[in-house]
Formats: C-alpha cells, structure tokens, sequence
C-alpha cells in the first residue's frame, strides 16, 4: 500500500515535465539502440570473418594421422578413410564430410616459382565442406573433363603470371618419400576474401593427386562441417574417445581464430559499458535537475512525515520508469534494425578497401544471438539505476528546514 | 491539560562562525484545544520556535513535550515517524504534491500513516467536505487559488487527527478575502472539532483573532496574554 502510493507518485512525477522526461527516455532509447547495433555490427563482422576463414579453408573438425601436422609428410596417410568417412557421415552433428590427400609442394609457372599446399579434392562432397567454388572469378570449377585441373587462387595467378588454361608444374614428395613432379592447367581463378589463402592454397582432383603419389585412395585430411561451430570443441571430445587420430577442432588449427571468437564478448561488453557509462552521466544531470528543483517540495513531505526511504525510493522509480520505457523500445528499434540491415547488409568497400588483406568481407551483415540483448538491456536497466542513486541520495539528504526556508 | 510543554529551549545558529542566538531560553505550554497565534518582529524566532515544536529543528538546549513524549530523545526515524502520526503542518507555500489532486495529496498522507485505501478514499473526502472544498476534489493544486491550497493543506494536515496544528503564516501569500475565509475556517474546525492550532503570523487581522497571542522578542516570549472572545482582550497571569 504504502511502496504502492510511492510507486505511483513518482509515476506521475515523470511526467510532470515530459519534455525532459522525452529526452531521457530518448537519450536511452538511442544509447541502448546505437550500443546494441553497434555491438551487432561489430558481432556479425567478427562472425563473418570467423565463418569465412572457416567456410573456405579451416573447416569445423579436421581428422589427420598423428604426426601428419608435425610433418606433413605425404606418408602420414589416414587407414582406412572410406568407413571412416562413412562413419562420421551417420553423426547426427555433422553436416557434411569431405576427405582430401594434401600435400606440400612447390609450384613453378614459366615466369615463377612459389610454395603451395595442394589439396587433392573430391569435388561432389568438398563442395559441400568448403566454399571456395562460390568465389570463382574466372573459368570454372575443376572439371572431370581436363586432364589434371587445377584450382588456384588470384593472388598466386598474379604472383605466377598464369592465367586460365596456363600449366602449372607442382613437385613434391610421393608416399614413399620420392621426389615427383605433375603437370597441371589451370581452369578456374577463384578470389576469397583471403588473400593469404589465395596465394598458397590450390585444389587438384584427388584421384590426379592420389595417382602421382603412387597410392590409390591415399586421404591425409578429413574435413567436416558440424551443425553449430560453437559447439566443435565438444563434438572434438566426444569424437577422441572412438580414435586414436588426431582431431583437431577450428580452434586448434587456428588459434588466432579461436582468440577473435572469445575475444568478440569481452570487446562487445567493454564497448557496451563505454555507452552505458556515458548514458549513466546524461542521466545524473538530468535526475539532479528533477531533485533540485522541486527542494520545498521534498522537504515538505520530508517534513511532514515520509521518511527518507520512502523519499529515496520515490526519485530511484523515476528513474526506474524512464529506463523501463526506454530500454525495451531501445532493444525493440535495434532488434528491427539488426534484423534489417542484417538482410541487406552495410557495404564499407567505400571506406574499408584494406579489409579484404585481412580476410574480411566489405559488405557486414550485422548479427547478434538473443543473450546479448538480455545483457545489454540489463546493463542498461543497471546502469540507469546506478546512475539513480546520486541524485537519490541528494533528495535524501535534504535538511526539510533548510528546503521549507527557501521560499 | 497541556499537550505541548516548551522547557528552556535555546536554539543557536552558526555556532561556529558569528553564532545566531534564535531562540534565548524559551517556557510555553500550549493546552488542548487552544487557537494560538506567535507574533513578534522579523527575526524574533517565531519561524524557528514552530519548528522546534514541531520536531523538524533540533534545539541547542532544552527539552519539548508532547504529551510525556520527550520529542529529541528520540531517533531521526521515531521522530519521522512522530510527525507523521502526531503533528500537522501547514506551511506557507509549497505545501502540495504538484502532480495529486486535492483528494490524492490528502489520500497520500493516509497512504503515508498505513491506512487501508477504503478508509484513505473516505477520510479525504471528508475532510475536503470538513474544508469546504468538496467540489474541488479532482483539481491540481495549480488549478485552485492560493486559499484554496491552503485549505487543502489544512485538510491534509488534519488527516492523521494529529495532537495539534503548526502554521507557520500560514496566509502570507493569501489576499485578505482569502486570509478572513481560511481564519473563518481554521476557528470553526477548533470550536467544533476542538482542534489545537498553533500558528504564526505578521498580520494583524489574523492576529486579532487569536485566542492566545505569544509575542516574541530577540529569541523570548515577551508577552503571552489569552482572550475571551474575539474583540476583548484580558491581561493574562502568565505575562512575563
Ligand atoms: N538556518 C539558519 N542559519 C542561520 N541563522 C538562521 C537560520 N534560520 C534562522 N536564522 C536566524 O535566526 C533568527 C530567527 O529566525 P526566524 O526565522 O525564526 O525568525 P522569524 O521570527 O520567523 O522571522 P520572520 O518573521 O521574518 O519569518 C534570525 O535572526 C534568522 O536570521
Ligand atoms: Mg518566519
């Protein structure tokens, strides 16, 4: 009865002045909208670009012999790939698998040389693992028509001076350790947002690969996209107890990946608060006006007998209400906006051409999972709060004989 | 019976500094049912003697009763608690909740002492009817005159059914029409309802009509002589 008359009182305190409680209501609206999508924008770009990485080369799990990643060595081959593969296919975690021969090598055109790994590939199921035949820029994906097609990337084109349908010769090591060499053409240019994979990575059909290593259905790689790569960590472990090879999830192979993903949060809550804490002043000085101009009034009921906590509890709620209307239309505006945007996407090519070096799309696709639009409205209903208590606690250190003097 | 007992109260401001002696050892009982004004000077402590009574202003030294409640002794949150169920105040302006009609800024009080909402809702109107306001109910302190106001706090201010009423002029801000209709007003509720009021004021006409009439000099009562009737005026044993 009693918080409840307070509750309403203050109530209609705020709106005793709706031009300033328009402006602090604003002023949250746009503080919880621009955090919220900026936090988006800056989640979708760090998303994307882990996807990418993942989509186009690191895949979510890799399956290699045990030492293969100490070496590399073209005789760390996997036993027994086909019910392996077969295996992993029935998971219900996994989406797609995909088993490649890989190997190092060095490729050598008319004008140049340069190092490169080859992926010997089977293109029905690799197309299903990694995306590069959606950035081809020029000719086509490896056909089974040509004999011995390769796949490179734009950045080695340049570096090598080759063009679509130029040879390529590659030389490496067959399984048995013997220095072999192939020649291959060239019938597809393909440009990711990587350019350090373009430039190292090709792609050969497997069987072309398999044949020059002197062994049939030789798989050094298994590759497999789970159905969330947040969780590949956990599918790693429940995949180590079956197999002694070695499994390693994105973040193993990339820990710099792995750094960005879990660094994304901490990045997001620092930005978060820096708004927050610039809210929390805009709504001290505003609070503070509403408590030093109405002195006689606080002082009179003071006065006449509503003890301070009830006083203290009166100016919190009239903060309370102003966060309560502003947050939630905050976090609505920014969840359309997000939706929105997240659909046809920010183009930044205009300002940002250095972002593709980094492996980073230009257009962003901003993108934020419910939790955080949980944490960031209660940080923003915390903040407010916090920044209630200040004024608060001036209403309730008013002298009520000192307030009532000043007439 | 007296209700208030004033024992050598001695109020000091700045002590610190160039210390301001308001009060200089003040004695007053004030009796149930009584209509008192205290007059005196600008300065003479008037405004600081109400507030001392009132529990709002701790004095330097001495002690005030209400009934056998030694008022000081008291902690901040007693004496809170005090006013709110004991005493009424009227003060010169600012006495009402901008945002509550006249029926919700009495309702709040009542709200305020724990009164159950039925008992809130009748009690105000009542009251509003006891001031000759019930047509008014549902207006904004800004939507009434300044007498109006008044009326409203002395309604409010008489919603605990306190031991008694301090107003500190109370009708400084008023017209004289308005002064005569709140007077009029505050002397009936004391002869019907036996209400205690205890008030300050500069103005004469009011002052005319006082039951009692305490005269403050520098910080002392220098006289305090009490009336019959409105227009005779009898010497009072308890001048100084
Ligand atoms: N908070 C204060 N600090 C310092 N001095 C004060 C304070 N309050 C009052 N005084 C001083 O105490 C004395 C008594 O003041 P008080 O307000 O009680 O007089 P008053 O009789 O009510 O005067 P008025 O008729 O002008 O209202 C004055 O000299 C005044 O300046
Ligand atoms: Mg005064």
């Amino acid at each position: 009865m009693k918080f409840w008359s307070i509750l309403k009182l203050s109530w209609k305190n705020v709106w005793r002045n709706p031009t300033r409680s328009g402006v602090v209501i604003l002023a949250v609206v746009l503080g919880t909208w621009a955090g919220i999508f900026s936090t988006g924008l800056m989640n979708g770009l760090s998303m994307q670009y882990i996807t990418n990485q993942l989509e186009t080369s690191v895949s979510h799990l890799q399956i290699h012999h045990p030492k293969y990643s100490e070496e590399y060595l073209p005789k760390y081959y996997l036993p027994n790939p086909d019910s392996l593969v077969k295996e992993l296919t029935s998971y219900d975690f996994t989406q797609s698998v995909t088993a490649r021969s890989v190997i190092q090598g060095l490729a050598t055109s008319a004008t140049n040389t340069f190092g490169v790994t080859v992926k010997g590939i089977d293109t029905e199921t690799d197309s299903t693992v990694s995306n590069v035949h959606t950035y081809l820029a020029e000719g086509e994906y490896l056909s089974q028509s040509a004999r011995n097609p390769v796949l490179i990337g734009d950045d080695l084109a340049k570096r090598l001076k080759l063009e679509v349908r130029s040879r390529l010769v590659i030389n490496f090591q067959d399984v048995e350790g013997n220095i072999t060499a192939g020649a291959f053409r060239v019938t597809g240019i393909f440009d990711t947002p990587n350019s350090a994979f373009d430039e190292s990575t090709v792609f050969v059909n497997r069987e072309d690969l398999n044949r020059l290593l002197g062994r049939k259905n030789t798989v050094h790689e298994i590759a497999i996209m789970v159905d969330n790569f947040k969780n590949a960590d956990q599918y790693r472990d429940s995949l180590a107890h079956a197999t002694n090879l070695e499994i390693r999830s994105w973040g193993d192979v990339s820990p710099s990946l792995r750094y960005t993903d879990s660094n994304v949060d901490f990045m997001l809550y620092i930005f978060m608060t820096i708004i927050a804490i610039a809210l929390v002043f805009g709504i001290i000085n505003t609070m503070l006006m509403a408590v030093l101009e109405r002195t006689q009034e606080l002082g009179m009921l003071m006065a006449i007998g509503v003890n301070r906590i009830r006083t203290f509890s009166m100016v919190m709620l009239e903060t309370f209400f102003l966060t309560m209307v502003g947050v939630p239309v905050g976090m609505l505006l920014s969840w359309l906006t997000i939706l929105w945007v997240g659909e046809v996407g920010i183009d930044l090519s205009a300002f940002a051409q250095g972002l593709e070096e980094y492996g980073m799309s230009t257009m962003i696709y901003p993108e934020l999972p419910e939790g955080y639009f949980i944490n960031i409205g209660l940080l923003m209903v915390v903040a407010t709060l916090l920044a209630a208590i200040y004024p608060a606690i001036k209403a309730l250190r008013l002298n009520p004989v000192q307030a009532i003097r000043k007439v | 019976m007296s209700i208030i007992k004033v024992r050598d109260i001695k109020k000091v401001y700045n002590k610190d500094q160039v210390p301001v002696h308001a009060l200089n050892g003040v004695d007053l009982d004030i009796n149930e049912g009584e209509f008192t004004a205290i007059v005196g000077p600008s300065g003479s402590g008037k405004t600081t003697l109400l507030n001392v009574i009132g529990g709002l202003d701790e004095p330097t030294e001495g002690k005030v009763y209400i009934h056998d409640t030694d008022m000081f002794s008291l902690k901040e949150r007693e004496l809170i608690d005090f006013r709110l169920h004991h005493i009424g105040f009227v003060f010169q302006a600012y006495n009402l909740i901008p945002v509550l009609t006249a029926k919700e800024n009495i309702a709040f009080i009542l709200q305020m002492q724990g009164r159950p909402q039925k008992e809130c809702n009748q009690r105000s109107m009542e009251l509003l009817k006891m001031v000759g306001l019930e047509d008014k109910i549902d207006k904004r302190p800004s939507e009434l005159s300044g007498g109006q106001q008044q009326r409203v706090a002395v309604a409010r201010a008489l919603s605990s059914k306190p031991d008694f009423v301090l107003a500190d002029e109370p009708t400084a801000n008023l017209d004289s029409a308005s002064t005569a209709n709140l007077l009029d007003m505050m002397l009936r509720l004391n002869e019907e309802e036996n209400i205690t009021f205890i008030f300050s004021t500069h103005d004469q006409r009011v002052v005319d009509r006082a039951r009692r009439i305490v005269t403050l000099v520098d910080g002392r009562v220098d006289s305090d002589e009490e009336r019959i009737s409105n227009n005779e005026q009898v010497p009072n044993s308890r001048k100084n």
